[in-house]
């Protein structure tokens, strides 16, 4: 009992320094990227898209790099599927309303169901994360953000058209501004960052490992509970947005961690190892994760929103999904 | 009677709470004070550049809220009105008791319609001003 206990005390420690380490990184690996004059555009795009998954994403890369691919991809999946039926449908119920534009649920909200369902097709077909679709979810991870990229681009242009000349140059100003030098500091805290995220993500995986044996529970299931734990940004980046009324960001955290989750947290690990899938996540899991997407933009096509009604509707499907993988195809 | 109002909006109800400052301000020389607060408050795990995101871009809804606010009070029909727009961070309520209290307003105006269930789950400005505040406050009721 005492040693539940300390792996699930030390499961949340390590939790809180991976969460805190991935805070530290992005901050300042976006400093340096300024410094080496890398646009503020892309950084902005990227920073936020990776900045709450890296949780997501080291616990799987360390989970299939030393042995638990399952947990791994348990990880991933099961993020995806908490991101949508959890974290979306608790905060639609909390803040009332989430409202989406047509604009982002063409790019992001297709872009997630299209990840989905490349990977689950791969799966029902090959059974397995090959090198060759590790290549083919990277690619297509670069064209996601290269569309980001000009998106936010055709924004900034509309902004500079709407604006006086006086106000042009002070852009312009500012952008000169924002290319820093770059200090010993920042890059001391970038690896600092990294190798916390590094030895946290592998305490976590670790305890997750030990109290997965514990309760004799597969390591693919342990790895869906354990996404409760990675995708804490992404709760509280959700939560607090769409209560304060930042519609957009709530909607995009979501499609744009699912994305990730898949497309880099699968695709760079299958770049050094094979991934196995067991066939309970190619059967039921990943189709989940296909199925709820849907749901998900099927709800919100409706009047481009969430409301509360909608938000149960999601956590309905979450609680089905699990009560049915805990206690009937554990 | 009052002729220091402040004008307290979130975003929310402000073709309400606009008709009935005007209402009561009707042909007097009056100062309006429109009051929005950047809510920064997010819990403890929540990345440092989300916050910061965040707070970007409800300056500039508040911006756009107080420019809008403008508009509708400095229009030729209201020539006897001097608008004054305050943006702040922090906790609304207390925000918008403190900005009362230094500016010494006459009156705080309002918007108030959430459903119980949204006032168990978000919270209510209003209730929370109503309990502190230094002056008469309006609460405007909306649908």
């Amino acid at each position: 009992m005492l040693e539940v206990v300390i792996l699930i005390v030390a499961l949340i420690i390590s939790l809180i320094i991976v969460i805190k380490s991935a805070d530290v990184f992005v901050d300042n690996i976006v400093e340096i990227g300024l410094a080496l004059g890398i646009s503020e555009i892309i950084l902005g795009v990227t920073a936020s898209a990776v900045g709450t998954s890296l949780p997501e994403f080291g616990s799987a890369m360390i989970a299939i790099l030393t042995g638990t691919p399952d947990m791994g991809v348990g990880v991933a999946i099961g993020a995806n599927i908490w991101n949508i039926g959890g974290i979306l449908g608790i905060s639609a119920i909390f803040a009332g309303l989430i409202t989406t534009q047509g604009e982002e649920l063409r790019r992001d909200g297709v872009m997630a169901f299209l990840t989905a369902l490349v990977l689950t097709v791969s799966l029902f077909l090959f059974g397995n994360i090959s090198f060759v679709l590790g290549i083919i979810l990277i690619i297509m991870y670069g064209v996601y953000i290269w569309i980001l990229i000009r998106a936010q681009k055709n924004n900034k242009n509309k902004e500079i058209e709407c604006c006086d000349i006086s106000e042009e140059t002070s852009q312009e100003g500012k952008s000169q501004d924002s290319k820093k030098s770059l200090n010993t500091k920042t890059i001391i805290f970038a690896v600092l960052g990294l190798v916390g995220l590094a030895i946290g993500c592998r305490a976590i995986v670790y305890c997750t490992v030990e109290l997965s044996t514990m309760a004799n529970i597969s390591e693919g299931l342990a790895g869906i509970l354990l996404a409760f734990g990675t995708t804490t940004p992404e709760f509280f980046t959700v939560l607090s947005s769409a209560k304060k009324g930042l519609n957009s960001l709530a909607i995009g955290t979501v499609f744009g961690s699912n994305i990730f989750n898949i497309l880099i947290g699968l695709g760079i690990p299958a770049l050094f190892v094979n991934i196995p899938v067991e066939p309970i996540t190619t059967y039921f899991d990943a189709p989940v994760m296909v199925l709820i997407t849907l749901l998900l933009l099927l709800l919100i096509k409706r009047g481009m929103k969430l409301s509360r009604v909608e938000g149960v509707i999601l956590v309905l499907a979450y609680v089905i999904y699990m009560f049915t993988r805990l206690f009937f195809i554990m | 009677m009052y002729e220091k109002i402040m004008v307290a909006t979130m975003g929310e109800y402000m073709d309400e709470i606009i008709k009935h400052t005007l209402d009561i301000i009707q042909e007097r020389e009056t100062e309006v004070i429109g009051i929005y607060v950047v809510e920064t408050s997010v819990p403890f795990l929540t990345p440092k550049k989300v916050k910061q995101m965040m707070a970007t871009e409800l300056r500039s809804r508040g911006t756009e809220i107080l420019d809008s606010l403008r508009q509708e009070f400095q229009s030729p029909q209201h020539y006897m009105v001097n608008f004054k727009g305050v943006m702040c961070e922090g906790n609304p309520a207390d925000e918008i008791v403190k900005v009362a209290e230094e500016e010494n307003v006459d009156l705080i105006v309002l918007g108030t319609g959430k459903n119980i269930v949204d006032k168990r789950l978000l919270g209510s400005v209003s209730e929370k001003v109503v309990h502190s505040a230094p002056c008469t406050i309006l609460l405007v009721r909306t649908s």
